[in-house]
């Protein structure tokens, strides 16, 4: 059996995030900057009245500043993050049976069509989100 | 238990709570003779009720706890008088009875039991009570009265807060459309007024009164002055003045630091005040007094006042509260002494500012100590200025705005540049900078908000004002909670977001800045030791941010600094470096955590006395507790760090 993910592209590569950790997509809107955040917070949006911290992907898995045009949106412990990614892919199961990686920011990662699919820790990713502090 | 008994479990709780309260509050004033003549009959009421209530959901040992205590107050109605000695008993009663809807059973067999005795030894009843009750069920005057849960008022709010946006939205759509008709703008007036009614209406309900938390504290200070040997009586003033739900419940917890304060450090004992010519028993007074769109609360004893040093080092700094919260910082052999007073301090000023609000500090030797908060009334919606820096909106909450003005030619004074403002020379600084960001420079002759806070002024330079507003405050979430400088954002009418600054942070960003600036620091004399080379400290912090700001300031300040990433790392770096004279680390760290370091630091016998100071996020009484118990010598809490703070306090250590 495999779960079904929600596949999104930053810079090239294809991360995967389980879809019951998902609340929504969105096209990225307009991202008000928070002068003084944390590097990869690019700033915050407005969601039917919720404000969001808006967090770039690209670089939170050491790709570098990405250039993003869509956000996932993902809730983890009561408290919501929108990540800003250059693509969402597809809803699908997994293909193949995960494997173990040792990125701390994965859960594992997956072989699909020959290339190497990374299924995102969205509790860690939360994690060393929270505790990194203003730049 | 099903749904609906844990739904009246809950409506039992607080009422139970409530009476509780009374009971608490009429018990102590018998105890100290000054009861009023109904005191026996409200109390009466108020254990019978909880005795019905309890039945009903099947407590059944607060129900026969309950009757007991109604048993020894019924004896009490039929003589006339309640002894002031059934008053302990019976507040060991309540307390029982608060453990248990409280869901902390504990047994109350000895205590029934014990209850039954004293009726004995008064023999003024020897048979049971009367199932008669008094008839005082109900008054026609009674308010009505509707329980609803907290979260469904928030929902409230927030659709009103919605429906004031959609409004603005609505005039901004309509204001290019010059055709509007007459009729539209009656209907969009009269939308004005109803939107404004039902916003007041919906805030009302989110506000309590402060009685509402006081129950608990006059019998925390009697608690508190009996365990130190003094006489203390609390007085109550204002206790009906309403504060928003979510401050208030905030509230409690730092009142009560603040009581026990003043209780334990502010007035003297019995022997003390009698020789000084004042009276015997001294005054704590708890007051509130609404003031336009603040609350005041204030604490004030008659005690000692504040040590003469204390007093003067609040002069020098410019602030008494800064010194109070600061002592906390102090070295632990110190905090159970003067600055314990700093600790609570530190605490209160943290959450108060948290809601928008600032604390003062009065005192005079001899006289006392008063200590006032002053909060918001609200914390849904913040009359703001919105200013333009950058491109980008900002709300400067408009009761710390003294004037808007322009900025025609500058002055430099010491490399800072600053502005005449009436005759006075205030601080001129960029918006952007004090936030931390960049913008372009600012327009030709720009307009600067004059901000005010913590007895400080600041001038600060934008691009352009516009104009003031009301706005609904949102939280920005916890990921940018540890940006200080911003209370909240909100949306405006035309979609775009502005973020709320807070001016406490304005006119303290400036000092922060210019510490963190190596260059200002002239001869770093600090760190030197005697043989000329630079005392070696070993930072232990798993945030690349965190440990990197923490290795600059203490290289600015003449240390030599070894890093490492968590509790293993540091005792690797330790067991290669014998020239470390201090470890200052974080808490929370993977591999092995900052109380795992101190304690194999501690047990090993070659660096048993290395000093080591925490600097962690996590602030609470417990934590601190737990830090300095493993054997570290100094904790600070990130929430109020204070770079000065950390020098002084690595200083103060290392010096020989």
């Amino acid at each position: 059996m495999s779960a079904v993910h929600v596949r999104v592209q930053v810079r090239g590569e294809v991360y995967a995030v389980p879809v019951e950790q998902v609340l929504e997509v969105a096209e990225l809107g307009e991202v008000t900057p928070v002068p003084g955040a944390p590097a990869n917070v690019i700033g915050v949006r407005d969601l039917r009245g919720e404000i969001l911290p808006v967090v770039d992907l690209a670089s939170v898995c050491g790709l570098g500043a990405g250039e993003p045009a869509r956000i996932l949106v993902a809730e983890h412990a009561g408290h919501r993050v929108a990540f800003a990614v250059d693509e969402i892919s597809d809803v699908n199961p997994l293909s193949e049976a995960e494997q173990e990686t040792e990125s701390d920011l994965l859960t594992g990662a997956a072989l699909e069509a020959g290339s190497l699919v990374g299924v995102l820790d969205v509790a860690r990713i939360f994690a060393l989100l929270d505790r990194q502090e203003a730049a | 238990m099903s749904a609906p008994d844990v739904e009246f479990f809950e409506i039992f709780r607080d009422e139970a709570t409530e009476r509780l309260d009374r009971m608490v509050e009429t018990l102590l004033a018998v105890e100290a003779g000054r009861a009023s003549d109904d005191a026996v009959d409200v109390l009466f009421r108020d254990a019978h009720t909880i005795k019905g209530g309890a039945g009903l959901i099947g407590l059944d040992d607060v129900r026969t706890l309950a009757h007991a205590v109604e048993d020894v107050l019924e004896d009490a109605r039929a003589a006339g008088l309640l002894a002031p000695s059934l008053a302990e008993p019976l507040l060991r009663a309540v307390d029982l009875l608060r453990g248990h809807t409280e869901g902390r059973g504990e047994p109350i067999a000895a205590l029934v039991d014990e209850l039954a005795e004293r009726r004995r030894s008064a023999g003024t009843a020897a048979e049971p009570a009367e199932p008669s009750r008094p008839s005082t069920r109900r008054k026609a005057t009674e308010q009505r009265s509707v329980r609803v849960p907290a979260e469904k008022l928030d929902r409230l709010l927030d659709l009103v807060g919605e429906t004031v946006l959609h409004r603005r939205r609505l005039e901004h759509a309509l204001d290019g459309e010059s055709q509007a008709t007459r009729g539209v703008e009656d209907e969009l007036g009269l939308g004005e007024r109803l939107v404004d009614e039902l916003k007041d209406a919906a805030i009302q309900m989110r506000m309590l009164p402060l009685a509402s938390i006081t129950g608990p504290f006059p019998r925390a200070v009697r608690d508190i002055a009996a365990v130190e040997g003094k006489e203390v009586e609390l007085e109550l003033r204002g206790a009906e003045t309403e504060l928003d739900r979510v401050i208030l419940e905030g509230l409690s917890e730092p009142i009560v630091h603040l009581l026990r304060n003043a209780v334990g450090h502010g007035i003297e004992p019995p022997e003390e005040r009698e020789a000084a010519g004042k009276p015997r028993v001294g005054t704590v007074l708890l007051a509130a007094e609404q003031r336009g769109g603040v609350v005041a609360l204030s604490v004030a004893d008659d005690g000692r006042g504040l040590a003469p040093e204390i007093l003067a080092e609040g002069e020098q700094a410019g602030s008494l509260v800064a010194v109070l919260a600061r002592a906390g910082y102090s070295t632990a052999a110190q905090v159970s002494d003067l600055s314990g007073r700093g600790v609570g301090v530190g605490a209160v000023k943290a959450q108060v500012e948290t809601y928008g609000g600032s604390v003062h500090v009065e005192s005079r030797p001899g006289e006392g100590t008063a200590i006032t908060l002053s909060l918001p009334l609200t914390l849904a919606l913040v009359h703001v200025l919105l200013v333009e820096r950058g491109g980008q909106a900002f709300g400067v909450p408009l009761a710390q705005v003294e004037e808007a003005t322009q900025v025609n030619g500058t002055l430099s004074l010491g490399g800072k540049a600053s502005l005449d403002v009436r005759g006075v020379s205030l601080q001129l600084a960029d918006l952007a900078d004090l936030l931390g960001g960049t913008a372009p420079s600012p327009v030709d002759k720009p307009p600067a908000i004059v901000v005010a806070a913590w007895g400080r002024r600041i001038a600060v330079v934008c691009d352009r004002l516009l104009g003031e507003q009301e706005l609904v405050v949102k939280e920005l979430g916890p990921l940018l909670a540890s940006l200080d400088c911003y209370l909240g954002a909100s949306i405006l009418g035309d979609g775009r977001i502005a973020l709320l600054v807070d001016p406490g942070a304005l006119v303290d960003a400036p000092a922060r800045r210019r510490r963190r600036e190596p260059v200002e620091v002239e001869v770093p004399t600090n760190g030197a030791s005697p043989n000329g080379r630079a005392t070696k400290i070993l930072v232990v912090e798993d945030s690349f941010t965190v440990r990197e700001l923490q290795r600059s300031i203490l290289e600015a300040a003449g240390y030599a600094v070894a890093t490492a990433r968590d509790g293993r790392d540091a005792l690797e770096r330790l067991a290669a470096d014998e020239e470390i004279r201090l470890v200052v680390t974080d808490l929370e760290m993977p591999e092995m955590d900052g109380i795992e370091l101190i304690k194999t630091i501690r047990a090993d016998p070659e660096r048993s006395d290395l000093p080591v100071v925490i600097v962690t996020s996590r602030s609470t009484d417990e934590d601190r507790q737990r830090g300095l118990d493993a054997g570290a010598d100094v904790y600070i809490a990130k929430r109020s760090f204070d770079q000065q703070a950390l020098l002084d306090t690595v200083e103060s250590l290392v010096a020989p």
